[in-house]
């Protein structure tokens, strides 16, 4: 029986405040729209208290990877003057020298007595070392190497301890107004993680899904409103070499375009360096079957037996498949032991994937099952044309009969042609490269692949 | 072991409950895929991974709740951790990384005020005033008090800032937890699995050759590595055989610096004006210790090309792991549960076998020598030839693992060699070789143009059986060779040589065009 849980992402509480991370922060309303390559946009709404007439609003707490140059600003009867994005940080070192030209206080302490001397300096420079005028002397601070305490007046402006958002507005009115604020940012990002659980007896797969947020902006967004949205929004390639056949099915979930969302359905607080996993696919008892492939890469063969790849296939079909399209990520594969405990045996990563498609996941080396390519002859006809021949041993010494894919590539070079002339099971020719055969192989048992391939050129 | 502490911190938040250590736990290790067969463990840096289950009981209050996990591994991949058993289910996963640590103290008591405490080297006396920190930890610490703005450690006075508390989300380890809300207050046993990194195990097999010279005793441990800083006691113990597939993690999000380096301004002094300094030759090396003289106990050992070392027979175990079949993979079970101790290796019998049957060969490569060079005599590899079949003694699946060969003489076993072994299915050949033979030497000879001839000589008081691949290139082939049996798509010239003698081989091959 297949259950399904799509649309909403499946989760089972009523409206929780996640715990705090920070219990202060100067974000307001937020929400936060994320991507899989791991660029993001932030809209945070703050109620801010105007004056009429041009000044300076600040806006802490932005993500420390904003991108500047995306920021819009909109509010009720404001315009923008400039805009400013400070990432000088607050540092002591920052700080002398700011303080170059101007005046601070020193307190020295007596080494003996400890009694303590003020004295007001001027900082003439910060280069290598700090120079002080103090009433008529020049001297190099702590050049005595005796303490010496340095007290500054005030921070200089645009030295943040956080990086900090400026912008100059005209306000028609003065009082208090939400003003909302968007940006992109890089460091949040988001992938798919994936549980299958399968039963090989009962050819079934349960399948659970998680997105899997990453943050490394430095920043800690709190109670966000969150949407992830799966898809390629760049051109970067999407890696599908695990869809034997892409389908064409539309999943019953949001879209926006060619995008699927996945909204969140209460807001989270997404701290800065975590790893935060919510759930959204959950589908049990789908059909899914093992196969196995072997793959010869040259007409030279090889002397030794390799392992066959072990291959779960799989459907995202509405009838008899997961019922969903997937978004790009690892799929963890588990399978019962003998006393029942789900154990790991391999995993893989998928691209995006449509609802209806076909899947071939790799999961490992099959341990029973090898396979030996030996070219057992070859000869020259001619000088343009060579005859090889190819000699395949397919063993299993597992208890069932199986079926191997054995794939001959290598076979369709610019400048050549090749053929083959004579073969003892039937092959397919699924790409001018590749031959193929469905080899079954008996339990316990061998079975052999015998065909003369014609190089020409 | 199980410690609960409910905390309840305000009313929105969930409350937090602690789960500090599993009741039962399971290990699974995976080999590490890229490392050969030969290639031993290296308990620093291990390459393979475990699953690790994980049995748990936590009394969940009703509402919101956040379950933190301790005592998980601390290579955890946290995107594989799954959580089943909880009555409300998971809401969601974290994995925080935000250490409490001296960098962490500062970023988290941003904004807040601290307590400043200076103590004066001469009295010794403690002055302490209130602080804010105003900028770090990053490039330095800059502080707010009722003077003014200074930095801290830059005075040269002794000065340290005090806490009140931890600030919130600070913790000793990175740490999972999941966010569960549940219907009513209930006692929940749960359980808890991930992969985790640094981990690795492989084969070693022992193969002591009997009396008779033909037969085998092979005895095989599994040697599993833990290389993380938790130990896993009285788990329910396996290993797993074959190579699944493995997907490069994302890393787990790298906690911030913990270390606070406090920086100043430039802090250059008069007698310090720069003027260029050698860098310092790095001391010398300490003179090599002399190897400690071997006390003489009337042994003179005069070649070391061999160990000669005492070994007791194939030993007997008591405890043997038990094989299963896990999909297309083999799973090994220590029958009874074991402690897998932290940065620590455990070795646990899993295959003894006694009377294995098997062949010598002494194996060659026949192949002219370069043009230029004088052909020379070849050493034959010496091979050990098992049937991987029940009616050979043996029929059951072989990791991939290092194989020392042991032979007795009198009293003691001498180390006859070293082989790998692959990945060995029931039913396949095993073709073990072992060490060469300087005994049996072959040398091939050219005649005439494509005229060779090939000899074998053993200097062995007992005949022996050589396996040669005449390792031409397929078109130069010509008559007999044509004919003979192939071995890899190559003519295989198979001869016994007898006793202190030679056995030779003449054949013709085509020119090249």
């Amino acid at each position: 029986m297949i259950r399904h849980a799509t649309g909403a992402l499946l989760m089972l509480a009523p409206a929780v405040a996640p715990v705090a991370a920070t219990a202060q922060t100067a974000q307001g309303d937020l929400s936060v729209t994320i991507y899989n390559g791991g660029r993001s946009l932030v809209s945070d709404t703050r109620s801010t208290v105007l004056t009429a007439g041009r000044q300076k609003v600040e806006f802490p707490d932005v993500s420390a990877q904003i991108e500047p140059a995306t920021v819009t600003l909109a509010g009720e009867g404001i315009g923008i003057v400039e805009q400013n994005f400070d990432f000088d940080l607050l540092t002591p070192a920052k700080l002398m020298e700011k303080a170059v030209g101007q005046t601070v206080t020193i307190v020295r302490s007596n080494p003996a007595t400890g009694a303590e001397t003020r004295e007001t300096a001027k900082v003439l420079a910060a280069n290598g070392g700090v120079v002080l005028q103090i009433g008529n002397r020049i001297e190099v601070l702590r050049d005595d190497g005796l303490p010496v305490r340095v007290i500054f007046d005030k921070v200089p402006e645009n030295l943040r301890a956080r990086p900090t958002l400026s912008v100059t507005v005209e306000s028609r009115t003065a009082g208090t107004r939400p003003l909302s604020l968007s940006y992109l940012t890089g460091g949040l990002g988001w992938n798919a993680d994936y549980v299958a659980l399968y039963d090989r007896s009962a050819g079934r797969i349960d399948m659970q899904g998680w997105i899997t947020l990453t943050n490394n902006t430095g920043t800690t967004f709190t109670n966000a409103d969150t949407l992830l949205v799966a898809g390629q929004t760049s051109a970067a390639r999407n890696q599908t070499r695990t869809i034997a056949r892409p389908g064409t099915q539309t999943a019953p979930r949001e879209r926006l375009g060619d995008f699927y969302l996945y909204p969140l359905p209460q807001r989270t607080t997404i701290a800065n360096a975590q790893t935060k996993q919510v759930s959204f696919l959950d589908v049990s008892g789908a059909p899914a079957r093992t196969a196995y492939q072997y793959r010869s890469g040259s007409l030279n063969g090889s002397d030794a037996f390799g392992s066959a790849t072990t291959i779960l296939k799989f459907s995202t079909a509405r009838d008899a498949g997961l019922g969903d399209a997937l978004p790009a990520g690892t799929v963890r594969v588990y399978m019962r032991d003998q006393r029942g405990a789900a154990q790991f045996v391999g995993e893989n990563s998928i691209g995006h994937t449509p609802m209806g498609s076909d899947l071939s996941v790799a999961t490992g080396s099959a341990f029973d099952i090898k396979v030996r390519a030996v070219a057992a002859s070859r000869e020259k006809v001619s000088d343009t044309k060579a005859r090889t021949t190819m000699r395949y041993t397919l063993t299993n010494a597992s208890p069932e009969p199986v079926t191997v894919d054995l794939i001959q590539s290598g076979l369709g070079w610019i400048a050549t042609e090749v053929r083959i002339l004579s073969e003892s099971l039937p092959s397919e020719r699924p790409s001018v490269n590749e031959a193929r055969w469905a080899v079954p192989v008996p339990a316990n048992g061998e079975a052999e692949v015998v065909a003369v391939f014609e190089t020409r050129g | 072991m199980l410690a609960l502490l409910p905390l309840i911190l305000q009313a929105a938040t969930p409350v937090i409950v602690t789960s500090a250590a599993p009741e039962q736990v399971a290990v699974t290790v995976y080999r590490d895929p890229e490392r050969a067969a030969d290639v031993p463990l290296d308990l620093g840096w291990l390459g393979g991974r475990a699953l690790v289950t994980e049995t748990r009981t936590i009394d969940l209050p009703a509402g919101p709740a956040q379950i933190r996990f301790e005592g998980v591994a601390d290579g955890i991949v946290p995107v594989s951790a799954i959580v089943t058993g909880l009555p409300g289910g998971t809401v969601e996963t974290n994995r925080d990384a935000r250490l409490l640590s001296p960098a962490g103290l500062v970023d988290g008591s941003l904004g807040r005020i601290v307590h400043l405490r200076r103590t004066d080297p001469v009295t010794g006396k403690v002055k302490e005033e209130d602080a804010r920190i105003v900028a770090g930890p990053a490039g330095g610490i800059v502080l707010k008090t009722v003077d003014g703005i200074l930095a801290l450690g830059c005075s040269g006075l002794s000065e340290t800032p005090t806490y009140d508390g931890v600030p919130q989300g600070l913790s000793a380890r990175p740490t999972l937890s999941i966010v569960t809300t549940s219907p009513q207050a209930v006692r929940a046993t749960i359980r808890l699995s991930y992969l985790a990194d640094e981990f690795d195990w492989q084969a070693d097999y022992i193969a002591r050759v009997g009396e008779d010279g033909r037969t085998l005793d092979l005895f095989a441990w599994a040697t599993l590595a833990n290389g993380n800083a938790t130990s896993f006691r009285d788990a329910e113990t396996m290993a797993v055989a074959g190579k699944p597939e493995a997907v490069e993690p994302p890393r787990a999000q790298d906690a911030p610096d913990p270390a606070v380096s406090l920086q100043c301004w430039p802090a250059g002094r008069t007698h310090e004006i720069p003027e260029w300094m050698p860098v310092p030759p790095p001391p010398l090396p300490p003179p090599p210790t002399a190897p400690p003289a071997p006390a003489f106990d009337g042994d003179i050992i005069v070649t070391a090309q061999r160990r000669q070392e005492k070994l007791q027979d194939v030993p007997i175990a008591v405890l043997v792991a038990a094989q299963e079949n896990l999909g297309d993979l083999k799973l090994y079970r220590i029958p009874e549960p074991v402690t897998v101790a932290a940065n620590s290796q455990k070795q646990v019998a899993f295959l003894t076998k006694r009377g294995v049957p098997f062949q010598t060969i002494h194996a060659l490569l026949v192949q002219p020598a370069p043009a230029d060079e004088e052909p020379t005599p070849q050493d034959a590899d010496i091979l050990l030839r098992l049937h991987n079949r029940e009616k050979d003694g043996l029929g059951l699946p072989m990791p991939s693992g290092r194989v020392a060969v042991m032979a007795p003489r009198g009293d003691r076993d001498l180390s006859v060699g070293e082989g790998r072994l692959p990945d060995t299915a029931v039913g396949q050949e095993v073709n073990l070789p072992v060490a060469k033979s300087a005994q049996v030497q072959g040398l091939l000879i050219a005649e005439g143009r494509g005229v060779w001839r090939y000899e074998v000589s053993n200097a062995n008081p007992y005949p022996v059986t050589v396996e040669a691949v005449i390792g031409f290139p397929q078109d130069q082939l010509r008559g007999a060779l044509r004919r003979m049996e192939r071995r890899n798509g190559l003519p295989l010239w198979q001869v016994t040589v007898p006793a202190n003698g030679r056995q030779a081989l003449s054949f013709r091959t085509k020119d090249k065009d």
